[in-house]
C-alpha cells in the first residue's frame, strides 16, 4: 500500500505522537481514532484546515481551498519531516 | 463608471483588482492575476451533474411513510433551499459582473451561477416526483412568513450593492436622489458594500445550507428518501467549492493582495462581518425552531441542530479570519462528514466517468515530482 521510506513521527498536540502509515495525514490521523473535521477529502472545501507548527507536508493534489501560511490541509498531504500540529 | 461589454481600451488585467478596476475586454485565462479562479472553474466543470441522472422514484413511497412532522420538516427545507438557489442563480452574475475586471473571476461567476441553475432544476425533479402538482410548495415560498424573513436578510446585501452600482454606473460619484431617497455614492462606500455582500455570500453557503443537508442526511441515515440525498450530495459538493471561492476573495482583501482600499474595509467592517454570521446563525436557529414545531425526527432534534450550526459556524468564522464565537469543539453530527465527502458522490456510471477525465485532464499538467509520493 503505502512505502515507509518517509515514515515520520506526527505530533498531534494534545493527543500524542505517531507514525504516519497512510496515504494521506488525515488518514495517518484517523487510524489513531483521534477526531478530526472533514468533507470532501479532496483540498478544495477546507474543512480539515490544521495548523502545523514544526515540519513539513507535501501535496499530493494542490489545495484548492484557502489556507494560511502556517496552515496545512490534511486530507491532500503527508508529512516530508517529522511534523508538529493543532486540531481546532 | 459607464459599463462597457467590451473595453477598448488596453489594460494589463494582471495589474487589475478583482472589482471595481477597468470592465474585462478579452476573455483570456494565458495570464492571471489570481489564478485560483481558473483551478475552480476546473472543479466546478469536472463536478458537472444533471437532476435527471438521479433516480429519485422510491422516494415517493417513502414520502407516504413520513409522519406529518417528518414530511413538515422535509418540504420546509425543499422549500428554503428552493429560495436559497433562486438567489443565488442570478445574484453573484447581476451584482458581480458589472463590476469585476478579471476574466478568471468573471468566468468563475459565471460557472458558479450556471451550477446554482442546476440546483434550482433539481428541486423541480425531487418534488414533481413527489406531488402530481408540486406548485403548492413553490407558492408558498414567497408567502411563507418564515421564509420571507429569511429572503429579506439574504437578499439585503446584494440588492443594496447591486443598486449603488446602477446609480454609479449611470450617474458617477455624488449625491443622487431616486425613489424620494437620497443617496451617497462614491468608491468607498460602494466598496463597503461589496464587502459586506461577499461576507453575506459567505454566510449563505457556508452556514445557512448546513441545517437542511442534515436534516436530509438524517433521513439517509434511515434509508429514507435517498435519490433526494443523492441529489442534495451532490448540491453540498458543489456548495462546498463556491464557499471555498468567496474565502479566497475575503482573504485576498484582508491580507493585501489584491485591493489595498479592501484591505482598510476589512478590518473596519470586521464588526458588521461578524454581525452577519451571528445573524444567519441566529436564524438558522430559528428555522430549526420552525421545522421541529410538529416534533422531532429519529436521530435530530432541535438541541443537536442548534449545536452542529454553532459549530459549523465556527469553522467558517475562523477560515476568513474572524474569532470563532461558540464554545462548541466537538462536532455534535459527525455522520455529517460521511455524507458531505466527495469521493463518494456518483450519479449515473457514466457521470463519473466523465467527472474523472476531466480530473484527469487537470492532474496531467502537475509535474511528475510531485506523484513520488503515490504507490499505485
Ligand atoms: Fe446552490
Ligand atoms: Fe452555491
Amino acid at each position: 500500500m503505502t512505502d515507509n521510506s518517509d515514515s515520520y513521527m506526527i505530533t498531534v498536540i494534545g493527543h500524542g505522537e505517531f507514525e504516519q502509515q497512510d496515504r494521506t495525514l488525515l488518514q495517518s490521523i484517523e487510524r489513531q481514532q483521534i477526531d478530526v473535521h472533514y468533507h470532501c477529502r479532496e483540498g478544495f472545501c477546507g474543512a480539515c484546515r490544521t495548523r502545523i507548527k514544526k515540519g513539513s507536508v507535501t501535496y499530493l493534489t494542490e489545495p484548492l481551498a484557502y489556507i494560511n501560511d502556517d496552515e496545512i490541509l490534511p486530507c491532500c498531504c503527508r508529512a516530508n519531516s517529522d511534523i508538529e500540529i493543532e486540531l481546532d | 463608471m459607464k459599463y462597457t461589454t467590451f473595453n477598448q481600451h488596453t489594460v494589463n488585467a494582471l495589474l487589475e483588482p478583482m472589482f471595481f478596476g477597468h470592465p474585462v475586454n478579452v476573455a483570456r485565462y494565458d495570464q492571471q492575476r489570481h489564478s485560483i479562479f481558473e483551478k475552480l472553474i476546473e472543479k466546478q466543470i469536472s463536478f458537472f451533474w444533471r437532476p435527471e441522472e438521479v433516480d429519485v422514484s422510491k422516494d415517493r413511497v417513502d414520502f407516504q411513510q413520513l409522519s406529518d412532522s417528518e414530511k413538515h420538516i422535509f418540504i420546509s427545507n425543499l422549500k428554503y433551499q428552493t429560495l436559497l438557489d433562486s438567489v443565488q442563480g442570478r445574484s453573484p452574475n447581476i451584482a458581480f459582473l458589472p463590476i469585476i475586471s478579471l476574466p478568471e473571476l468573471e468566468t468563475w461567476v459565471e460557472t458558479w451561477s450556471f451550477f446554482e441553475t442546476i440546483h434550482s432544476r433539481s428541486y423541480t425533479h425531487i418534488l414533481r416526483n413527489l406531488f402530481t402538482d408540486p406548485s403548492e410548495v413553490f407558492d408558498d415560498i414567497v408567502v411563507n412568513e418564515e421564509i420571507k424573513v429569511r429572503a429579506s436578510d439574504i437578499s439585503k446585501y446584494y440588492d443594496d450593492l447591486i443598486f449603488a452600482t446602477q446609480l454609479w454606473q449611470t450617474q458617477g460619484e455624488g449625491i443622487h436622489q431616486a425613489y424620494g431617497e437620497t443617496h451617497v455614492i462614491n468608491m468607498r462606500e460602494l466598496k463597503k458594500k461589496l464587502y459586506l455582500c461577499m461576507c453575506s455570500v459567505n454566510a449563505l453557503e457556508a452556514i445557512r445550507f448546513y441545517v437542511s443537508f442534515a436534516c436530509t442526511f438524517a433521513f439517509a441515515e434511515r434509508k429514507l428518501m435517498e435519490g433526494n440525498s443523492k441529489i442534495i450530495r451532490l448540491i453540498a459538493r458543489d456548495e462546498n467549492l463556491h464557499l471555498t471561492s468567496t474565502q479566497h476573495i475575503l482573504n485576498l482583501w484582508a491580507d493585501g493582495k489584491d485591493d489595498p482600499e479592501m484591505a482598510e474595509i476589512a478590518i473596519e467592517c470586521r464588526e458588521q462581518s461578524t454581525a452577519i454570521f451571528l445573524q444567519a446563525v441566529e436564524q438558522e436557529k430559528q428555522w430549526a425552531t420552525y421545522l421541529f414545531q410538529h416534533g422531532s425526527m429519529i436521530g435530530l432534534n432541535k438541541d443537536i441542530l442548534c449545536q452542529y450550526v454553532e459549530f459549523i459556524a465556527n469553522h467558517r468564522m475562523r477560515a476568513i479570519g474572524l474569532e470563532a464565537p461558540f464554545a462548541i469543539t466537538d462536532n455534535p453530527l459527525p455522520w455529517m462528514n460521511t455524507y458531505l465527502n466527495s469521493d463518494t458522490v456518483q450519479v449515473a456510471p457514466q457521470e463519473s466517468e466523465i467527472s474523472s477525465y476531466l480530473v484527469g485532464q487537470i492532474d496531467s499538467e502537475v509535474s511528475s515530482d510531485e506523484f513520488d509520493d503515490f504507490d499505485l
